[in-house]
Formats: structure tokens, C-alpha cells, sequence
């Protein structure tokens, strides 16, 4: 049977599953925390640091990813307060620097709220948010593509860099990959990196009610576990 | 050697050991460490060897080699018992002196002896060694008493006592509660509470729990953790056991990282005998006790000194760490309640047992208790291994235990804790070594590495370096440690190089609480501190780098320009022979000059000038 936990996000009192993480039950219940490395189905890794919160515990509160964070009875989250924005500003801010070429990356700056870019752009083709890698090893039980190196380094790779037989090509880390969905008006040339930000008027009905889940169209892009 | 199959016979063993070295009537110790034995004390032990068993002394005089003693700037070292007569920098040569006239007529040959760079004397005898006596010794004096390689030696000293007293006398709730009375805290750097750590994981549920003692020390330049494993393995395996005891663990690891060889030697050795002699494996000293001990190998990675990415090691997998959510003496290694501590922590566990709570806890300040060793480096006149009690001030550790500034220069500051740890500037050097008082000032104690720094030394370069090892040594799994630091780097970097922008320094403040904050683990949560603590104390040099383009201390090559003093330059073109850019041209006893143009600034036209006559704009 399954057994229930009840805790407080951003004040609201929510009933869980116990043994279900944060993030997936804050979701459910409509409250918007941004993430990337986060997928429904696979395993959490807690990379992207996107979708930290406060948890407060003790009177002391400590920032962690919601998506590792398991649901506990009488836990208090709290998602979206000045300091958490502050931060997801931050990480968003360097994620689009590295790699601005993505709608994907594109669309969590602008709901992190990132106006302009204080580093130089980079043109990276990989955020290392490692769902390929899982839906590859999890779900297809398959380990084709794995992190190779360390640090500055690492990378997605095959073993030793070759394509594997056991590689069937069934696409499904092309399919979850963000940095395969192009800006919408097609991809950035070397040298003219930008912030996009042209959907911002996406944002300005979650402006009225800070933190819920507005089913805007950036979760699209993103793909934002709402949407799948 | 009996094989004590009841916890007496060990008390009997003890006995019968003592008695076997009564006909020593002399000591020559000779440290063995890793230090002393890249200075060469092999080879003069040897040398002693030879000429002790020509002269038919070897029945009479103990050579016994030794772990670390600390002192490893003077090595090789030698300590002659009865007399404590201390000898340093010794060759084989000095070896039939050392026999004949010292051991056998008991002169003191002057030349060996320590000269104090402070005061310029002769000091005589070990004790009287300033940089000793400032100390307070606990765990490093028994260094020099005991043959890393022979468990016996660690017998004869009362090794083990504290296990038969935890067998016999102390349930595990009463160990935890004397730990935790002890006031004992990590001293790997993050400083939690030992005896809750300990509780935590009794408490957890299972049956199978594991006990690690982490020896992946990385801090550059930090060996503390060497030195206790290297010379006195025993003792940090006691303390391993009476944890085990403590919270019901039958198997420990030690994970050593792979650079430290003798410590891996050391450790393996240990193990083995310890296994003969029945202290480790099944039903120890004959009681329901089991426990086994594995040592482990590192790869190398600094990053594996985390615990989680340790444990991922262990089980053989990529050395990564994990969300800590659940903490691992709840969730640990191969998912079962696991119990990790640092090589230090383990090796002050036996002594508080043995001596209580209290007499651990007589030592230090309200927070921080008992005594911590710091590796003291940099530019002090003497460098070594430090202990002292916690709550000594900064300044006692640099001026009287270090001697202060080797070069006449002024000491500018200190950092504390390696990579992730501050720099502390001179004013703040009566804060004592205390885990939060060091905290509030932005800095740390951490693993106790402790580099001194001069006014020669640039603050902003100090940072960099930093930076480029933490960046090197990330893992890269997490977007603001792998991304953040590799951002921090490119700001400092273009700080030093001359492009740095006034906004540059709030970005950075803003970056490095962003890196600190959300980073998945330690490596990253600490990453912002060499930054931040710069900034804070030496924010002066930031702005001179940025707005004057000025290096104050003269190390940022960008900002620095050679040129030839015309007053000092008598035209001996050395330095236009040693130019490897050919930036230098001056026709013979006529005063040279430097092309600002061609010159690539390496420097070495400096160091060739006989007349100190290349200096820097």
C-alpha cells in the first residue's frame, strides 16, 4: 500500500507519495522549479543544479537540488525565495554562456530570469546534463555512450571513442539531448553568440504569481517534466 | 612471538617484549620518512650500520628507524637517546664520526648540530629545538619512538591498551558517549563532530556497517596524513577498531592515495602483522570482537578525499561524488551504514579511551578540542610538520614555532586549510586555530595545510593558483563547480594579464557565492574561498591590478616591466648571454640594455645578475 508524507512548499501543504522526490511532487502540485538534468523516468543525478531550494530544517536552512531530495513528513521547502532566484539566476547565466546555441538553454536563462550575460559566450555543444547517457544505460540497459575525462574534460563519449555494436542508433539520447533543438531562428555563427530572450512575455503571467507553473511554452523547450 | 589468544596475554606480551631490549644501552633513531628519505637517510643509516657492527657495537646500541618526526627541511635526522643529542643534514660520511666519537665517547661533534636561523646558535640537544618546544606534541612525539614496520615497538610503548580497555570495559554506547564528551571533531576539514558521526551511524539500520579511514590527502604541500600512516600505522588501525567496536563494523578500509608509497608499504605491513598476532581477523584477543582491515589504493584524485566519491572509488567505480542527502553513515559505502573518518581523527581516538574525555578535552578552545597538526610551508624559516594544541593564535605557529620571514622580507599573510581554505593577512594572526573562529574570518582549518606568504607574494596570482588546481582537480559533474570555477579562473586570469574591469570584482564576488552555495559537493562548496578571502583582505591589489594595471608585489608578468639599472650594470654580459630571447644587447663593459619589445619576462637575466643590477619596473 502506499504510504503518504505530508510537507510544506512555499507555505502550501502537500500531500506526497512517500519516497517520491521534491521536485517531481512540486511539479505535480504546479509550483514552477526550473531544471535540466531532471527527467521523469531516469535516475537523478543532480548536475544541473537548476532546481535547488531551500530546505529548512532545525531553523537552519540548507540549499540542495529538490531532485535528489526525498519527501519527508513535515518537511518545509521552500522554492522561490530572493536567495534561490539569486543563485538559479547565476547557474542559468553561466549555462547560456557556455552554450547559447540551444533553445533549450536559451528558454531556462529567460526563466531564470537572466537579462545579460556578464562572460564572454562560449559555443559549447554539450551542457554535460548526462541524459543521454542515462536513457542509454537505464532504459536501453545498453551503457553505448558514457562520461569520459574529468573536470574541464569530461565529455559524452563512446568507449574508446568508437561507435559500439551495441549502439542499436535508436536515437533516444538525440531525443532528449537540449542542445539539439536549435534557437528559432536558426543556429548561432561563431562569433555572434547572444542571449535570445525573445520570449519573455512568456514569463510576465507568472510575474503576478511568483513560483506556479503557468504552463508557458518554455517548458516545451526545455522539456520540463510537466510536459511529458 | 605468542600469538595472545586472551585480552591478559597481550599485558604478558607487552612484558616479555620490554625485557627482550634491556641490553640496549643506546638509541640512535633515524627518521625514515618520506622526507628524510629523499634527503638521502638510507644511505647514512647504512653507513651507520657498517661502522657500528665493525666496531662490534650493534649488540649495545638500537638503531631504530623511524617514521616522520616533522622536522623534514633538516633532514636527514638523527637523535642519539640517552642525551637527546640531535643531529641534522647528515651524509654518510658523518657516519664514523657519529660512531666514534658520539656514541662511544659521547662528544658532541658541532657541526652536525641544528643551528637556529633565528638567533644564529647552536642548539644542542632536540628539546631545546625552538621549533619543537613552541609545540605541543600529542600524536607526532610518538613518531620518533617507533619502528613503523614492527608492531612490537608498538606494543612495548602500550599499543593496544586502549582496544583491551574498550573490549573489556566499555560497551559501545560507552564509547560513543566518551568520544563525544571528548569533544572530538574531523579534523579532515570539515570539522563534524566525531562522537554524533559515531552515534549516528550505531543508530542506523543493518547489520553490515563499514568503518574507512580516509588517507586521500591531496592539499599541496599537506602531508600530516602521511606522516601519522607512514610512522605509526597501529595506532590509526587501534582507533579504526574501536570505532568498528563502537558501531558494529566488521571490516574498515584505509583509502590511501596511491602518491604516498611508504604509506602504502607501511600500512599493508602493519596489517599483516597485526593479522599474525591475531589483532585483526576473527574473535580478537578471544573475544567476540571481528574486524579486518583492507587497504585500498587511490587513483590520485583530489576529489576522492570526498566521501562520497571516495566510497564510489571503494566500490570501484568512477570517483564522482553524490547528493548527500542522506547522509552515509545512514547510506554509505555499498549502501550500508558507513563510518568515515580522517587518518588524524582515528589516530586521537586510542588516547581519548585510554585517558578519558576530559584529558582530550583539557586542550583547546569551547568549540575545537585537543590538539591538530598543520603542515607549515611557504616563506618561514623553519617548515614542517606542526602540532599544537587548537586555539593557539596564527602568529605563535609563524613567528615562534616557524621563525617568521626567511628572506628579511615582511610576512604579508597566511592561508590556511589548502586550496579550499583563506588567506589570512597579518592583522588577523592572533585568531586562534579553532574551526569557527577561522570559519567566521572566511578561511578554515581544514586538513591543516598552512602556507606563509611575503611581501614578494602577489595575492591575486595566489588566488589563480588556487583556482587552476581546483579547476584541475574538479570532477566536472556539476554545472557551477566545473563551469564557476572555470568562469572565476578566466576573470582572474584576465585580472593578472592586465584586462580586468572595475564590475569584474563584484562578478566575482557574486560568482564564487553562487559556486560556494549550490556546488554538489565540498570540492566546490569551498572553491570560493581563496576568492573571496582575498578579496576581502587584499581587495587593495585587486583594484591596483585593475585600475592602476599595477602589481604591487611584482609576480604578475603582465605588469611588470625589466629593465637595467645603468648605476649597477658594469657590461659583463651575462645577461645578455643568458637572454634566450636575445632581448639584450649592450656592447662589452659598457651598461646593457633590455628591449621592453622582445622581452618575454622569464626572469632569468634576474637571477644570472651577479650585481643585482636587473630590476623590475
Amino acid at each position: 500500500m502506499q504510504q503518504f508524507v505530508t510537507l510544506t512548499i512555499d507555505g502550501a501543504h502537500v500531500r506526497a507519495v512517500k519516497g517520491a522526490s521534491v521536485l517531481d511532487v512540486a511539479i505535480e502540485f504546479g509550483i514552477c522549479i526550473p531544471h535540466l538534468c531532471h527527467v521523469p523516468y531516469l535516475s537523478d543525478l543532480g548536475a544541473c543544479r537548476l532546481c535547488i531550494v531551500e530546505h529548512v530544517h532545525d531553523g537552519r536552512s540548507k540549499i540542495t537540488t529538490s531532485c535528489t531530495l526525498l519527501v519527508q513528513e513535515g518537511m518545509v521547502i521552500r522554492t522561490n525565495t530572493e536567495k534561490i532566484r539569486k543563485l538559479r539566476h547565476n547557474i542559468a547565466e553561466l549555462l547560456v554562456a557556455q552554450a547559447p546555441n540551444s533553445r533549450a538553454i536559451q528558454d531556462i536563462a529567460v526563466l531564470c530570469g537572466v537579462k545579460e550575460v556578464r562572460y564572454p559566450f562560449r559555443n559549447s555543444d554539450c551542457v554535460l546534463c548526462g541524459r543521454c547517457v542515462r536513457v542509454c544505460t537505464e532504459i536501453w540497459k545498453a551503457q553505448a555512450i558514457g562520461f569520459v575525462g574529468r573536470g574541464k574534460e569530461r565529455r559524452v563519449d563512446f568507449p574508446f571513442g568508437v561507435r559500439p555494436d551495441f549502439c542499436k542508433q535508436c536515437g533516444s539520447c538525440v531525443m532528449l539531448c537540449p542542445m539539439t533543438i536549435t534557437p528559432c531562428e536558426g543556429p548561432m555563427k561563431p562569433g555572434e553568440e547572444h542571449l535570445c530572450g525573445k520570449c519573455e512575455s512568456q514569463v510576465s503571467a507568472a510575474q503576478t504569481m511568483p513560483g506556479a507553473c503557468v504552463w508557458c511554452e518554455l517548458g516545451k523547450g526545455f522539456q520540463c517534466a510537466r510536459y511529458v | 612471538m605468542p600469538r595472545p589468544d586472551h585480552i591478559n596475554d597481550l599485558e604478558d606480551l607487552r612484558m616479555q617484549l620490554s625485557a627482550e631490549h634491556t641490553h640496549f644501552t643506546k638509541t640512535l633513531t633515524f627518521c625514515g620518512g618520506t622526507g628524510c628519505q629523499a634527503s638521502g637517510s638510507l644511505s647514512v643509516i647504512d653507513a651507520v650500520k657498517d661502522v657500528l657492527s665493525k666496531e662490534g657495537l650493534d649488540k649495545r646500541v638500537l638503531v631504530r628507524v623511524t617514521g616522520c618526526h616533522g622536522f623534514c627541511e633538516q633532514g636527514p635526522i638523527m637523535v642519539l637517546e640517552p642525551g637527546n643529542i640531535f643531529y641534522c643534514h647528515l651524509t654518510p660520511d658523518d657516519a664514523h664520526d657519529i660512531v666514534i666519537k658520539t656514541v662511544s665517547k659521547g662528544e658532541v661533534i658541532e657541526r652536525l648540530l641544528y643551528t637556529d636561523p633565528v638567533s644564529g646558535t647552536k642548539v644542542g640537544t632536540e628539546a631545546e629545538i625552538p621549533f619543537y618546544r613552541a609545540q605541543d606534541r600529542q600524536l607526532l612525539s610518538q613518531n620518533r619512538l617507533i619502528d613503523p614496520c614492527s608492531i612490537e615497538s608498538y606494543i612495548v610503548l602500550g599499543g593496544y591498551r586502549s582496544l583491551t580497555k574498550a573490549l573489556t570495559e566499555m560497551p559501545p554506547v560507552a564509547i560513543i558517549e566518551e568520544i563525544k564528551a571528548s569533544g572530538l571533531r574531523g579534523r579532515g576539514g570539515g570539522g563534524f563532530p566525531t562522537g554524533r558521526k559515531w552515534a549516528d551511524c550505531w543508530a542506523a539500520p543493518g547489520d553490515e556497517k563499514y568503518v574507512i579511514c580516509n588517507a586521500d590527502e591531496g592539499d599541496p604541500g599537506a602531508y600530516m596524513d602521511r606522516c601519522l600512516l607512514e610512522g605509526n600505522p597501529h595506532l590509526v588501525f587501534e582507533g579504526m577498531m574501536i570505532g568498528a567496536l563502537a558501531i558494529g563494523a566488521r571490516q574498515g578500509y584505509v583509502y590511501v592515495r596511491k602518491e604516498y608509497p611508504l604509506a602504502v608499504k607501511h600500512a599493508r605491513v602493519a596489517v599483516q602483522q597485526a593479522r599474525e598476532l591475531g589483532l585483526l581477523g576473527e574473535h580478537i584477543l578471544g573475544s567476540t570482537f571481528s574486524f579486518d582491515i583492507e587497504i585500498a589504493r587511490g587513483g590520485g584524485a583530489f576529489v576522492c578525499g570526498e566521501s562520497t566519491a571516495l566510497m564510489a572509488s571503494l566500490e570501484g567505480k568512477v570517483g564522482e561524488p553524490r547528493p548527500k542527502d542522506v547522509h552515509t553513515v545512514v547510506d554509505g559505502l555499498w549502501h550500508k551504514p558507513t563510518t568515515l573518518n580522517n587518518v588524524e581523527t582515528w589516530a586521537n581516538v586510542p588516547s581519548i579511551i585510554m585517558n578519558g574525555a576530559s584529558w582530550f578535552a583539557s586542550k583547546g578552545t569551547k568549540g575545537s578540542k585537543g590538539t591538530k597538526i598543520l603542515a607549515l610551508t611557504g616563506r618561514v624559516k623553519n617548515t614542517g610538520l606542526v602540532e599544537v594544541a587548537m586555539g593557539t593564535p596564527l602568529r605563535t605557529v609563524v613567528f615562534d614555532i616557524g621563525g617568521g620571514a626567511d628572506n628579511g622580507r615582511a610576512v604579508k599573510a597566511v592561508q590556511t586549510g589548502g586550496p579550499s581554505g583563506g588567506c589570512l593577512p597579518v592583522d588577523k594572526f592572533d585568531l586562534p586555530i579553532d574551526f569557527e573562529a577561522l570559519a567566521e574570518a572566511g578561511s578554515m582549518v581544514g586538513s591543516g595545510g598552512m602556507v606563509v606568504m611575503d611581501e614578494g607574494t602577489c595575492m591575486v596570482d595566489v588566488a589563480k593558483y588556487f583556482l587552476a588546481f581546483l579547476q584541475d582537480e574538479s570532477c566536472g559533474k556539476c554545472v557551477p563547480c566545473r563551469l564557476g570555477i572555470d568562469r572565476m579562473l578566466e576573470i582572474i586570469s584576465d585580472i593578472t594579464e592586465g584586462h580586468g574591469r572595475p564590475e569584474q570584482i563584484t562578478l566575482l564576488e557574486d560568482l564564487a557565492e553562487t559556486v560556494g552555495e549550490t556546488s554538489l559537493c565540498a570540492l566546490g562548496k569551498s572553491a570560493r574561498n581563496p576568492v573571496l578571502s582575498t578579496l576581502r583582505y587584499f581587495r587593495d591589489e585587486y583594484e591596483a591590478h585593475i585600475n592602476q594595471k599595477r602589481c604591487p608585489a611584482g609576480v604578475c608578468k603582465a605588469m611588470v616591466e625589466y629593465a637595467i639599472d645603468p648605476e649597477k650594470c658594469n657590461g659583463c654580459g651575462v645577461c645578455r648571454r643568458a637572454c634566450p630571447h636575445g632581448a639584450i644587447s649592450g656592447k662589452k663593459k659598457q651598461v646593457h640594455v633590455i628591449d621592453p619589445e622582445t622581452c618575454r619576462k622569464c626572469g632569468i637575466c634576474q637571477s644570472e645578475c651577479k650585481f643585482e643590477a636587473v630590476v623590475i619596473k
